[in-house]
């Protein structure tokens, strides 16, 4: 059995046995499923890819991608992605990473000297799971270069909402004192690296959903019977499916490509990833809803622990638009005439 | 879980990078500069640059050598394909030859069929037209009536073909033909044949389709004889023989480039200054075509590995007639309100041709089938 196989079938076993349904919507209801957050640290699942220097559990990046894209399939409540870019820019930058969950925010920060440290000032809107976790990160700059700062939260105030999925986020407005030992000056662009992994990892994550509800509506085809028959016989029903289902292989394909994608940062790679995926959730997500009927409609069912998800990250860390204007100022810059180099170079 | 959902991801080898440079310096000596790209694959053909192409070995270039072949892999040969379409060169004439019917006669046919054949649809000099759609067989393939009745020394044939490219400028036509009367069993006995379509009893006859072209025909076939050695595989083996030529049929780039040099005269147009909804444009087509590419070459990989992808060809097909088909309509409403002729003639010759895109190679409903049955629904 090879790495990511194992990979594969332990973060599977654990999510069978600890992320049903009611562990998801306990945390919409407010408790923190700490167990099985335990677990997966436990098994080396929360910082896989992370160099142990960086208190990470060393091997290929690509293994925190597929650990992500798992769980989120079945709409794990828990900051994976933001603790995985939390723990990669601490990496680039040579710092420790705290222990347990810490988020991230791709805000713009300043930062200016104060005595032996630093005053950090700025707003940060919708960090997921910010009131779950002891330490936010986020990136300031400066004339002279990029900084990595770790904010410790227990001091400061931060209004929590939910997610249109039931996550939590939270608003900041930060005007506090950092030490020095919590500050990391990088020559990396480590705002493009933040901005890019976290496009990256809602790449990976609604490839999974979208999987998932591919899945969840082919069975439920094949299950539900009207007019004597499953529904799974009549055409109408196969031939939505069968869209849903070229969208979904585009999608697994795009997040497949960001496997080699994060060293080096490859932001054409991850634009083409989150424009495509972001642009396949609408009707994707019409379709599953379409073939599920009235029954997928409801909080009950689980098919909405994925499209309610999907409706948010397809707008986190920039939306298809966002994306697609950055591929296409990048495509008009080249000429018209090198757009087919442009495709091809991007094997 | 599913049949035909997995697209592995293939890196292209070393070696299909000098060849991209290769092709691509040879198709800009070759095309004049006021010469009307069109990287619809059935858009312009010239004999002329298929023997050209034949003498640079980029036609058959998966063959063995013994049948002219380069012995190159598939995903060499997907470069040069590329190439061809997005440059927008005339490939018309040789394409169906290249791209199944050789295929067929290496997989199927006898060895004497090979050499008769290969070589010379290697050097670009011999071209191929499909023979399955009849007037009242469409995507009901096994519906067939043409038929074809044992005789001394062969068979003939009597009935027809229609919709067959180039069946006017052709050789021979791959028949799919009814040899033994229909039994409960639709897809038992059915033969493929070589017919030679110059015999005096095989009469084409031109249909203009919509843009003006005459480019499809209606072939016909009266008391046509078929020496036995033109039969192809086993007689009555042609249904399956038919569904192994739609892994090469469906899944190559053929079936999402054929609007890309719209895309390319839209950007010339944008010039320096895009609007946000022209650049998002642009970017939204790149990111399809990037990922469809990509879908692409991890087919090109399973043919290179034996494997016979029909669900995944079906997928791409669809996946890409759908976005080829979007292509002239969204670029249509972001032109800037003056446009160059060039940009015109390009996106009118594609809205024009539009409509075959999501019919040829198997209609968008046959390929949902297809699809469908992959998802285990049928």
């Amino acid at each position: 059995m090879n790495e990511q196989q194992l990979i594969t079938d332990t973060i599977r076993r654990i999510l069978q046995d600890q992320c049903t349904k009611a562990t998801v919507d306990a945390a919409e209801a407010g408790v923190w499923p700490a167990g099985l957050w335990q677990t997966l640290e436990d098994n080396g699942l929360t910082l896989a890819g992370i160099s142990e220097a960086s208190g990470g559990t060393g091997g290929e990046l690509a293994a925190s991608l597929l650990i992500i894209r798992e769980a989120a399939s079945v709409g794990t409540p828990l900051p994976l992605a933001e603790t995985f870019i939390a723990a990669r820019l601490c990496e680039l930058v040579g710092a420790q990473m705290p222990p347990g969950p810490v988020t991230v925010s791709g805000s713009t920060f300043t930062l200016t000297q104060e005595g032996a440290g630093y005053r950090l000032q700025g707003q940060a809107e919708g960090v997921a799971f910010a009131n779950q976790c002891s330490t936010l990160i986020v990136v300031a700059n400066d004339a002279s270069g990029a900084y990595l700062c770790l904010v410790p939260l227990a001091e400061i105030s931060q209004t929590v909402t939910q997610t249109m999925a039931g996550e939590p986020q939270s608003d900041f407005s930060i005007n506090c004192l950092l030490p020095a030992d919590a500050v990391f000056g990088s020559t990396e662009d480590l705002a493009a690296q933040l901005w890019c992994l976290g496009a990256a990892t809602r790449s990976v994550m609604m490839a999974g959903a979208m999987t998932s509800i591919l899945e969840q509506s082919v069975q439920y085809a094949m299950e539900r019977q009207q007019f004597g028959r499953p529904i799974a016989q009549f055409q109408a029903i196969q031939q939505q499916l069968a869209v849903l289902a070229g969208e979904v292989a585009a999608c697994q394909r795009a997040a497949d490509s960001l496997n080699e994608a994060l060293v080096p940062l490859n932001e054409f790679d991850i634009a083409i990833a989150k424009a495509r995926i972001s642009e396949a959730v609408g009707s994707a997500t019409d379709i599953a809803h379409q073939v599920h009927g009235a029954m997928g409609y409801t909080m009950e069912h689980s098919l909405n622990l994925r499209t309610r998800r999907l409706w948010c990250w397809r707008d986190e860390y920039g939306n298809e638009d966002y994306w697609q204007q950055s591929i296409g100022r990048y495509v008009v810059a080249q000429g018209a005439d090198n757009t087919w180099k442009t495709i091809t170079d991007a094997g | 879980m599913f049949q035909g959902l997995q697209f592995e991801p293939v890196k292209l080898p070393q070696s299909s990078v000098a060849l991209r440079a290769e092709v691509r310096a040879f198709v800009e000596g070759e095309l004049a500069a006021d010469y009307l790209r069109n990287s619809d694959f059935n858009a312009g053909e010239s004999a002329e640059f298929s023997q050209r192409l034949g003498q640079q070995g980029w036609i058959g270039m998966t063959w063995p050598k013994q049948y002219g072949g380069a012995e190159r892999s598939f995903l060499d040969r997907y470069v040069v394909t590329e190439e061809l379409l997005a440059a927008g060169a005339p490939v018309g004439a040789h394409w169906i030859a290249d791209r199944q019917s050789g295929g067929q006669l290496l997989k199927f046919g006898t060895e004497a069929q090979r050499l008769e054949y290969l070589p010379r649809i290697v050097r670009g000099e011999c071209y191929f037209s499909i023979g399955m759609s009849e007037p009242d067989t469409g995507s009901d393939l096994a519906s067939v009536r043409t038929s074809a009745v044992k005789v001394d020394g062969g068979w003939c044939l009597n009935g027809s073909k229609i919709w067959s490219s180039g069946a006017h400028m052709n050789h021979y036509m791959i028949a799919l033909v009814r040899t033994e009367a229909q039994s409960s069993n639709r897809h038992a006995g059915l033969s493929q044949f070589i017919v030679d379509l110059h015999d005096p009893n095989v009469t084409v006859k031109g249909i203009l389709n919509l843009a003006g072209d005459s480019d499809f025909n209606h072939v016909f076939f009266d008391d046509v004889f078929v020496p036995d050695a033109n039969i192809i595989g086993t007689p009555g083996n042609g249904w399956e023989q038919v569904v192994s030529e739609l892994g090469y049929e469906r899944s190559g780039p053929e079936r999402f480039l054929s609007a890309f040099r719209v895309l390319v005269e839209f950007i010339r147009e944008v010039g320096d200054n895009p609007t946000a909804a022209q650049l998002a444009l642009i970017g939204r087509l790149l990111a399809n075509l990037v990922t469809l590419r990509r879908m692409s070459i991890s087919v090109a990989g399973m043919l290179e590995a034996g494997k016979t992808p029909i669900t995944e060809a079906a997928l791409i097909k669809d996946l890409g007639n759908t976005y080829e088909r979007l292509v002239p309509e969204l670029i249509r409403v972001l032109a800037p309100a003056k446009t160059s002729q060039r940009f015109q003639n390009t996106l009118h010759q594609c809205i024009l041709h539009a409509p075959s895109f999501t019919l040829r190679g198997g209609t968008r409903e046959i390929l949902r089938g297809v699809i469908a049955r992959g998802l285990g629904l049928r």
